[in-house]
């Protein structure tokens, strides 16, 4: 649909040059940015949400021929798969040798999961390709510690609009600790990269400031009955259940932790913070949950209002925290390729790569975004929510559904 | 809690899975007593059934977690969600054998699993277009009633789940050991070629075994809707391979052996689960199911195959 919307949008710039006889009739340049998200499996509303950002984005750019004689052309990768019921890293590689060997794709958006990151970085590295990531989360990729594994090549592809699990899990077990009081904690993952990176983060920080970790325990997300491990984590009695880990295994933990573990306090990230979650396992036993994102909170922002506007009309629904920082890093690209065309250099991979590595926006939705060496975003803020119910307000939307308790103390 | 209060609370945990993995299980064991055909359309046969039981369900206007009942309504929602349920997905079954396995039964090799693999991945994914990938609300009629056990807590739903699994379970006995259907399908079981001769339709036992089967695994969709609260086109694969590995485990085709299978592996899921990790429960699964073959090939209870002559 956007190819042909996009190319429509082409033939309609060329007719319009042609009829106040501009010089000769040139069309646009059409650029191609892949979006790589979990369209398929646990994660597929989330995915469509935070895609929405994009489509904006390059739909106003090319609206109001924000860079003149260039039209974006976004196209959607899924890298979720039916067997995997979500992200699958070998379909997320797959997804990246096709957008590295289509020497039309400049940059690309994603991935929306840590665990398809992992397969993805390398490919695009060699490949030359940046990609912002909207939401994945996990520190590994760019940790210069593991620069020859994510990114052969040397120049860092994997930029981010979001924060790290190295802030992420950190953090909220600080908040743990100062704000909730919690003293003992059982950790939990769901097998996969975000997951498991996420719960040690928080489990190293967790016993570091002198909460007691009671137990660690994985998750197969695929098994339906996580009663055998809740029962044993209530025989342990702890204060607190952290819950590094995505919405498949989320829900039915949720489900369970619910009826098994009514009085514990349970917190996960920003893989407990989604439609599907309020959706699949629902009220009464997601009330009370925390979950955090690795972004500051700007939904409620009056700066963010005016986008929301936007948003709404375009899409029928409500944008998340998420669907801004997709928002943005398709703004990051924008502003990269106008930068070129302002240089007339050439928008070919490698230099839009640098100019995504020089690009600052002061006053973007999420405040000031510019990257460091290593494509991290410069500013790291987490932010953490609850939830509670609002009968009043549609039961499966994260905006209405998660309120805001504040940001999450620094590690 | 105390030690014995969790182990306690794990064998409870652990008797409702077996429950279901049995139930599950039975349809493996009586396709392949008769046909010696691993059916794997079965796996996703359940998966629909549960889909089925969550719509009848919401044609009573049972939904979310907020509708509950008691009493009669309470059983006269539930007697239909089964009947409703089993008989869908028994008929599906039935269509599966008739229409895409009846076919090859003559073919040699491994063209009949095969397919029953193909028709498993079209169930999946005719679902996951339909519905949707994500977790579905499953509701939850059943009064939050619960009795404490010392430190362990037993919930209506699993004293509920046991005695209709086992209803289910006698009924299936009681069918194949003594009723004339019943009769000839044990025949058919021991030599096909045998009981045709004896004037045993040897079709309408096969449709008849497809039937069966297919239609408890729908009580067992149903049922897993009802324990989780929760529905999805990606519960058929982990389910099914647990159930295949018991009806193995109790020796494949012994009706007896796919219950007592289910039901230890769902004890070894919860207990080993508590003892190790749960992160091991596989592996200790199919650890045991390995050694178990090793030292009994054909399974704890035997194996009742054909006789091929």
């Amino acid at each position: 649909m956007l190819t042909r919307r996009s190319a429509f949008k082409a033939a309609a710039g060329m007719a319009a040059v042609s009829a106040v006889g501009i010089g000769p009739a040139r069309a646009d340049q059409v650029v191609k940015v892949g979006i790589n998200l979990s369209f398929t499996g646990a994660d597929a509303t989330s995915a469509s949400r935070i895609a929405n950002g994009a489509i904006l984005a390059f739909e106003e750019a090319d609206k109001y021929h924000e860079v003149p004689g260039i039209t974006f052309d976004l196209e959607k990768y899924d890298d979720g798969s039916a067997t995997a019921g979500q992200y699958d890293p070998a379909q997320a590689a797959t997804n990246a040798r096709k957008m590295v060997s289509d020497r039309a794709v400049i940059a690309a958006l994603g991935p929306q999961m840590s665990g398809a990151g992992k397969a993805m970085a390398p490919i695009l590295s060699a490949g030359d390709l940046a990609t912002i990531t909207p939401s994945s989360t996990n520190p590994d990729i760019t940790d210069p510690k593991f620069a020859a594994q994510y990114r052969p090549a040397g120049k860092p592809i994997y930029f981010r609009t979001v924060a790290t699990d190295a802030y992420q899990g950190p953090n909220m077990a600080n908040y743990m600790a100062e704000t909730l009081k919690v003293k003992s904690v059982y950790v939990l993952d769901d097998s996969g990269a975000y997951g498991v990176g996420l719960a040690d983060a928080f489990q190293k920080q967790a016993e570091k400031i002198g909460i007691k970790v009671l137990g660690r325990d994985r998750l197969d997300p695929k098994a339906a009955d996580y009663a055998a491990v809740l029962t044993k984590i209530k025989s342990l009695d702890p204060q607190a259940l952290y819950y590094g880990g995505v919405g498949q295994a989320g829900v039915k933990l949720a489900k369970q932790a619910y009826e098994i573990l009514p009085n514990v306090i349970k917190a996960g990230g920003d893989g407990m913070q989604s439609a599907d979650l309020l959706a699949g396992a629902g009220f009464p036993a997601v009330e009370g949950w925390y979950a955090t994102i690795a972004a500051p909170h700007v939904t409620d922002d009056p700066k963010v209002a005016d986008f929301s506007r936007r948003y709404v009309e375009r899409f029928k629904i409500q944008p998340d925290d998420y669907t801004i920082t997709c928002y943005t890093a398709a703004r990051v690209i924008i502003e990269a390729v106008k930068d070129l065309e302002a240089n007339k250099k050439p928008v070919t991979r490698d230099a839009v790569r640098d100019a995504i590595q020089g690009v600052t926006i002061q006053n973007s939705l999420l405040g000031p975004i510019a990257f460091d060496e290593n494509g991290d975003l410069k500013n790291k803020i987490i932010s953490v929510f609850q939830i509670k119910k609002d009968p009043a307000k549609p039961l499966d939307s994260p905006a209405d559904q998660y309120k805001y308790v504040g940001v999450a103390p620094m590690a | 809690m105390t030690v014995t209060d969790l182990f306690l609370q794990q064998a409870i945990n652990g008797l409702s899975l077996g429950a279901m993995y049995a139930l599950l299980a039975l349809g493996f064991t009586l396709v392949y007593g008769i046909l010696e055909l691993i059916n794997f359309s079965h796996f996703n046969v359940f998966m629909v059934g549960s889909f089925i039981a969550l719509w009848v369900l919401q044609q009573f206007g049972v939904s979310g977690q907020d509708t509950i009942l008691y009493g009669l309504p309470l059983v006269g929602v539930l007697v239909t969600a089964f009947a409703v349920t089993m008989l869908a997905t028994g008929v599906i079954g039935v269509g599966i054998e008739r229409f895409m396995l009846r076919r090859l039964r003559n073919v040699k090799g491994p063209a009949a699993m095969i397919t029953t693999i193909g028709v498993s991945y079209i169930l999946f994914n005719l679902v996951l277009l339909t519905v949707g990938a994500d977790s579905k609300n499953f509701p939850n009629p059943l009064p939050s009633v619960q009795f404490a056990i010392g430190g362990a807590v037993l919930r209506l739903r699993e004293v509920l789940i046991w005695i209709i699994a086992t209803l289910l379970m006698l009924a299936l006995t009681f069918f194949v050991q003594r009723t004339k259907m019943g009769r000839a399908m044990r025949a058919t079981a021991q030599d096909a070629e045998a009981a045709r001769m004896m004037g045993v339709e040897v079709d309408r036992v096969i449709m008849m075994a497809f039937f069966l089967g297919s239609a408890l695994a729908g009580a067992g969709g149903l049922i897993f809707g009802l324990y989780y609260n929760f529905t999805s086109f990606i519960i058929g694969f982990n389910s099914g391979l647990r159930a295949f590995t018991a009806a193995v485990l109790g020796g494949i085709g012994n009706v007896p052996g796919a219950m007592l299978g289910g039901v230890l592996i769902g004890l070894i899921e919860a207990i080993g689960g508590q003892l190790i990790g749960s992160a091991w429960a596989d592996v200790i699964i199919f650890a045991i199911l390995v050694l178990v073959l090793v030292f009994r090939p054909a399974g704890l209870l035997g194996r009742l195959a054909p006789n091929k002559s």
